[in-house]
Parts: structure tokens; sequence; C-alpha cells
């Protein structure tokens, strides 16, 4: 969202509205946040491209970016998973309904949808950095979006069961006939009906054709290194396979310096880039 | 337009200005010359050190600055941008030309630094050239100059008895009304004095190609011999004046959230959440910092981010100097080499 004189570094004022964990060992909790003023929820939607993230603001400890894990569709609220790790994230899952908390964004790029129209969609996602990819299955599924691409595959995989995100929803994706669904654990469960084993060993069963496909690749730096590759042997072109970079990060809009990748940043210039591009960049995460 | 300014004069003419603005020029401090407001009684020091040790980046982009300020229940308000008129004066074109870089960081057209650009909107600058260069700067070396107009108002020339005054801009015109013109022998003499200067100053290596050096040679073993002596101290980043990055923190007892400088030197500047660390040691800060300045600022504006100012090669504690990193990376090979 381009500043237009106004400070960037200005928390647009929000509160939450939900607050639950997301996973049972309750390391991850979603905040579904709303606007104080509407003006700001209309330009925020406005701006809005699923992929982008937001850096939430607990006044007193700090700045945390999150990507964005709702569809605009889905009403005027913002919603974000976060893994409790640092202090502000320590503190975001302290908040209540009705607490007051800032959010700059939304940032960045965001998937190039209109580039992917007409495409079959390959979406691969591992822990946490699902939650990107749950907005843009989320975006794909409103009746006026999906028409504009083809087949669906998603391919979700957590170590554990418990760890899976936004679960209700999943089992729903499973009933649905306009999408193909591929849930995995790490090690094996009781009761678990879907795949066994790690995100790129999935990736190579399931083989998605590479015919008319794009593929978009979220997970921790581990799963991204071997998935990567399993696509480019399933035939996929550099130019077609997506991912979605992470670095620390402070401002947010490309000025204090720390999550360049070469002479791009990710905050401004990404996270979202095809391995073709990144194949042109220094190998520097 | 070329004017005259008699030395025995300056002091009269800035006290002028400070009538109309804050005025700003190297002034000595606790063994260093540093960017200070004038005030009565003001001794200036040009004779001690050409570049003051912390570049004026400084009265642009504070060390530390609240962006914002706390209230109650959780509650925020923007620091607003200051812009009471400036006027820096004696500032080094290495400098000045250092400000136009970092210009396309904070005025890039999606994302405007309201701090920044209000504090350069209020300035006005005026450069004295460097008839005597420094030992360790290379400014001719990399694309800039001892008289480079770049970023300046208004240049000085040092002419012995007088300074001769080439106006830049409209502001620059503005601050010099009052004084002659210059003859056409003093423009020569001065023109003279600026060719000279840059004369003198050998080349430090060789720029062309050296970026693709750098990039070919990113897994190198030459960024682990040349970081071996770092100690990581971060002084050629702080003191850097094309260099920017900052550190965002939320300061709870003074109730602000603030930016501080920080720099790619640090083992905490890049390291995650998680405990990744994208660069661990002084290898991978090293090569970001020379990288960023002779290969990521070519790809961003075609230019090299580095004026030469020497501050780097000055006060490094252990004495590394990146003219002779430079010249080493040189020659390293052509051909990619993979980790």
């Amino acid at each position: 969202m381009p500043n237009e004189g106004r400070s960037p570094y200005l928390p647009i004022p929000m509160h939450v509205l939900h607050a639950y964990y997301e996973s049972t060992d309750n390391s991850l909790k979603t905040l579904e946040l709303s606007f104080d003023d509407p003006q700001d929820a209309r330009e925020f939607f406005a701006a809005f491209n699923p992929g982008q993230f937001c850096l939430l603001s607990v006044i007193g400890k700090g700045e945390s970016a999150l990507g964005v894990a709702s569809a605009a569709w889905e009403g005027d609220f913002v919603r974000f998973t976060a893994q409790k790790l640092g202090s502000v994230t320590t503190a975001l899952h302290a908040l209540k309904p009705g607490d007051p908390v800032g959010m700059r964004g939304p940032l960045g790029n965001g998937f190039p949808l209109a580039e992917w129209k007409g495409k079959n969609l390959v979406i691969i996602g591992g822990g946490c950095a699902f939650s990107t990819l749950y907005a843009l299955t989320k975006h794909l599924h409103h009746p006026s979006h999906r028409g504009d691409y083809g087949k669906l595959t998603v391919i979700y995989g957590t170590r554990t069961s418990g760890l899976c995100m936004y679960k209700q929803d999943i089992a729903a994706w499973h009933q649905r006939d306009d999408m193909e669904v591929h849930q995995a654990i790490d090690v094996p469960e009781q009761n678990w009906l879907h795949h066994v084993g790690y995100v790129p060993d999935v990736v190579k069963e399931v083989r998605p054709s590479p015919v008319n496909s794009v593929a978009v690749v979220c997970g921790p730096p581990i799963m991204t290194k071997f998935t990567l590759p399993a696509l480019v042997e399933l035939g996929f072109a550099p130019e077609t396979i997506f991912t979605s970079l992470e670095k620390r990060m402070k401002c947010g809009v490309g000025k204090c310096g720390r999550c360049n990748l070469g002479p791009k940043y990710i905050c401004k210039d990404g996270p979202v880039f095809s391995l073709a591009e990144l194949n042109a960049l220094p190998a520097d995460l | 337009m070329n004017l005259i300014l008699k030395k025995d004069h300056l002091n009269h003419l800035l006290n002028a200005w400070r009538q109309e603005y804050e005025v700003y020029a190297p002034q000595s401090l606790q063994n260093f010359t540093h960017f200070l407001p004038l005030q009565d009684g003001f001794e200036l020091a040009f004779d001690k050190a050409h570049n003051t040790r912390i570049p004026p980046k400084a009265l642009f982009l504070p060390t530390s600055e609240a962006l914002l300020k706390f209230t109650r229940f959780g509650g925020y308000e923007e620091v607003p941008s200051e812009t009471a008129p400036r006027l820096i004066f004696g500032i080094r074109p290495c400098d000045a030309h250092a400000m136009t870089m970092l210009d396309t960081v904070f005025e890039q057209e999606r994302y405007t630094d309201p701090l920044w650009k209000a504090r350069r909107e209020a300035t006005v600058v005026v450069g004295l050239g460097c008839h005597e260069p420094c030992q360790t700067g290379f400014c001719t070396t990399v694309g800039s100059g001892p008289f480079n107009h770049a970023g300046l108002d208004a240049i000085l020339t040092d002419l012995g008895e007088i300074f001769l005054v080439e106006t830049l801009t409209e502001k620059g015109e503005h601050l010099f009304t009052q004084l002659e013109t210059a003859s056409e022998d003093q423009s020569m003499h001065a023109s003279e004095v600026q060719q000279a200067a840059a004369a003198s100053m050998p080349i430090a290596f060789e720029t062309e190609g050296l970026k693709q050096k750098l990039d070919q040679n990113f897994a190198s073993p030459y960024w682990e011999e040349v970081s071996r002596s770092c100690l990581g101290c971060g002084v050629c980043t702080f003191l850097c004046p094309t260099c920017f990055c900052f550190d965002i923190v939320d300061e709870a007892q003074r109730g602000e959230r603030v930016r501080n400088w920080d720099t790619c030197m640090f083992r905490t500047y890049s390291l995650e959440a998680s405990g990744h660390n994208p660069r661990p040691s002084r290898v991978e800060r090293t090569r970001q910092r020379l990288s960023h300045k002779y290969s990521y600022w070519l790809d961003q504006i075609n230019q090299i981010g580095c004026t030469g100012c020497g501050r780097c090669v000055r006060y490094c504690p252990v004495g590394l100097d990146i003219r002779a990193m430079l010249r080493k990376a040189h020659q390293l090979p052509s051909e990619v080499l993979h980790a």
C-alpha cells in the first residue's frame, strides 16, 4: 500500500476480534483482527493480494512480520497465525478479544494471480508457513475466482496431526469436488488416514503434472530446499515454481536493510519469487 | 554563477545565515570534528580533518530517533517531522554525493520516509571542495571526486585568501546574493585547483568488472581470507555515509518506538526468531557489506554505493582497508565457483 505522505511506520489501529489456538500444543495461535476505522478497512482491502504480509505491533513490545491468512471476501477482518517464539509473538499470544493491536500493511507483492489465470495450481505447504497458502486457497474458492483457474491441488504437511492448522476447513476441503487435497505428517499416528512422510517425498508420490501448471511452495527452509528440486524433476520449469521467502524484518518497506537477497528486498520486492528469479540471486538465505 | 567570498568575511556571512537558518558547520568536540549548530563565538574546524568523524547523514537519519510516541491504553501517535530551515556549511563532496544515494532509499516512489524527506527539503547544503585531498579517500576511483557537485546547492573552492563560490541551485543562489562576481582569472584558477586535486589522487583499485568478480565469487574462500582480522565492531558501517540500515525497537519505559542505526556487521542484525541466521559469521557479514556497496547498489541505481570518503579505512581498529580488499577481489578467478 503506497503511503502517500503518511508515515510507513505508523500502524493501522486494530483490535482483536477472535483469538484461538490453532495447534494442540498451543504453539500456534490465530488472531482475527478488525479495523478501528472503516476507512482503513477499505484502503486495506483495495490494496490486498493473497501472499502479502503485515507487521503486527504490540505497543511496548515491538513488531513481528506475519503472512495474512485470510481472503478479502471472508469479511472486514484480517487473520494471522503466529508461532510463539520471541517476545512479540509471546505478547501476541497473550492478546484477548477487544485488545488493541497495530498493523502495518499489506506489504510485499503477494502471489501473481493475474499471471496464473487459466493454469492448474499446485499448492505445497509445510508447517505454519501454510498460512498465506491458506489465504490463497480461500481466495480461489470464491465462486467469482474459482473459474479463472484450472485444477487445484493442495499438499500440506506438518510434523504431527496436532500441528495441522485450519483443521475444520481442511477437513471440508476433502469433500469438495473442485480440488484435490493431500495431507501429510512426518511420523505415523493412529487413525491417520493420509500420507506419512516429508513433503518433498509426498510431492514425488502425488506427482502433480507440470502441464499448464504452476507450483507454489511455502514451508520451512529445509522443506523448500528439497521440494524445489523435486518439482524441477517432475518437469516444472523454474518460471512456474514460486515460493515465498522470509528473513528478519524491521521496516517492511525496503529501508532498514536486513532482508536483502542481493539487490532485492524480500519485504518490498518479494516475499514471493519464482525459482527463475531466485536462481539469479545470491544464495544468502 | 561564480562568486568571491573573502575568508575574513566568512564568519559574518555565517552569522547572517543564522538569522534565517540553523547553521551546521564542522567544529571540534572531544578530539574529533562534528557538524554542530553554530553558537555565538563559534570556531570552525576545517584545518583539522577533511571529514567529520560522523558523516552528515546523521543530520537526516539521526543515530537514534523516535518514530512513534505511545499514549495510554495501547495507543500511539506519529512523531511529527521537523521542518525548521537548516543550512549545512562545509560538507565535503563525498558526503553530499552519498546523500543523493540515500535519497533513492528514503524517497522511493512507493514508500517515502517522511522524516528524511522533511529534513532534506528543509536543508540547504553548501559544500567545500577538497583542494588537498585526504590520504584515505579514494573518491575519484569510485565515480565521485574532490569537487563533485552531486547533492550540493553551492560549492566552495579554497584559493588561499578567498573562496570561489559556485552556486548550483536556486537555493544556493539565494544564499550568496551579496557577493561580488568572480573574475575570469579567478574562475580559471579555481578550475586549475580542482583539476590538480583530482589528478593528485591515485586510482585505488580497478572498478571495471569488479561487480562481476564479487558476484561470481560469492562462495569463494576469498571472503574468509579478507574477514579474518575483522573484529565485527561495525565502525566501517556506522561511519559510512552510504550505509543506512536501522533497527526498530520499542523502548517501553520511554514510551517510544525508536529507530537506531544498525549494521550488517552484527550477528543479531539478521538473526531470526527460529535461531537461523543467514549470515552467521563475519565471513558472510563482510561479504554482505562489500557486495552491497560494489554489486547490489549497481543493480539498484547503477552507481557504486561508496563515495570513497575513506572513513572505513581511517577508523578500522585493525587496519582493514577496503581498497586492499577490492584490489584482492580483482585477482579472483572469473569463472563461477560453486560452494
